[in-house]
């Protein structure tokens, strides 16, 4: 083994007291996981806020609800599971499949829902020539939020800065 | 009027792609590949119309 030399002694003990911090993952407790989520969910960019990652969560909160009023204004359309009786399962699966891309924006769609917006029955709104922009663009921000809730958890859990 | 509509909808998507991204660590990473995926929609979008833009149905 080899000794220590003088010079690193001497450099040891003149950074003796200086501790290196690293800005590692860190996990979070149970219940701020479990809540950013949910947040996450429900507010886009709220579950980054809630960990402390503002800069993000202000990005998420503009584009992905910018997208949701995006698609409000080109006319889109707010689905639900609409029921088929002929249809194997009893219902039309396209519109489960529209519904869960929607949905993933949270209280965007609950708060259009209540507020009426987006409501119109499919042919009336169908005749706006920006129907299916608006439609894409609807679902396109709730398929975005699920990305942000995944990533919410990712942080949440420690697996990622 | 559907070049701006795809525009918008690229540069939303990459934003949020580019933020989520977990190989990224700066900020500056981020934004080299938000654009990345930008141009990737476009680009891709727009070869794809002039190879559908032929046929007829």
């Amino acid at each position: 083994m080899q000794p220590r030399d003088t010079l690193t002694e001497n450099l040891a003990t003149h950074f003796a007291d200086r501790s290196i911090t690293f800005d590692e993952p860190r996990r979070f407790p149970l219940a701020l996981r479990i809540g950013s989520v949910i947040a996450a969910w429900l507010v886009p960019g709220a579950g980054h806020l809630m960990l402390g990652k503002r800069g993000r969560a202000l990005l998420f909160f503009l584009t992905i609800v910018g997208a949701f009023v995006i698609g409000l204004g080109l006319n889109g359309h707010l689905y639900w599971p609409a029921p088929d009786p002929a249809a194997t399962f009893r219902v039309d699966l396209i519109t489960v499949l529209w519904f869960f891309a929607q949905i993933g924006s949270g209280l965007c769609y609950v708060a259009s829902f209540v507020l009426g917006l987006g409501t119109a029955p499919i042919p009336q709104a169908a005749a706006s020539p920006t129907f299916e922009y608006g439609n894409t663009f609807m679902f396109l921000s709730g398929l975005l939020n699920y990305l942000v809730v995944h990533d919410a958890f990712d942080i949440a859990a420690g697996r990622k800065r | 009027m559907h070049v701006l509509m795809m525009s918008m909808y690229a540069a939303l998507a990459a934003v949020v792609l580019a933020a989520v991204d977990p190989k990224s660590d700066t900020t500056r990473q981020r934004v080299v590949h938000g654009l990345k995926i930008f141009g990737s929609f476009l680009g891709i979008g727009l070869v794809l119309s002039w190879i559908l833009f032929p046929i007829p149905w």
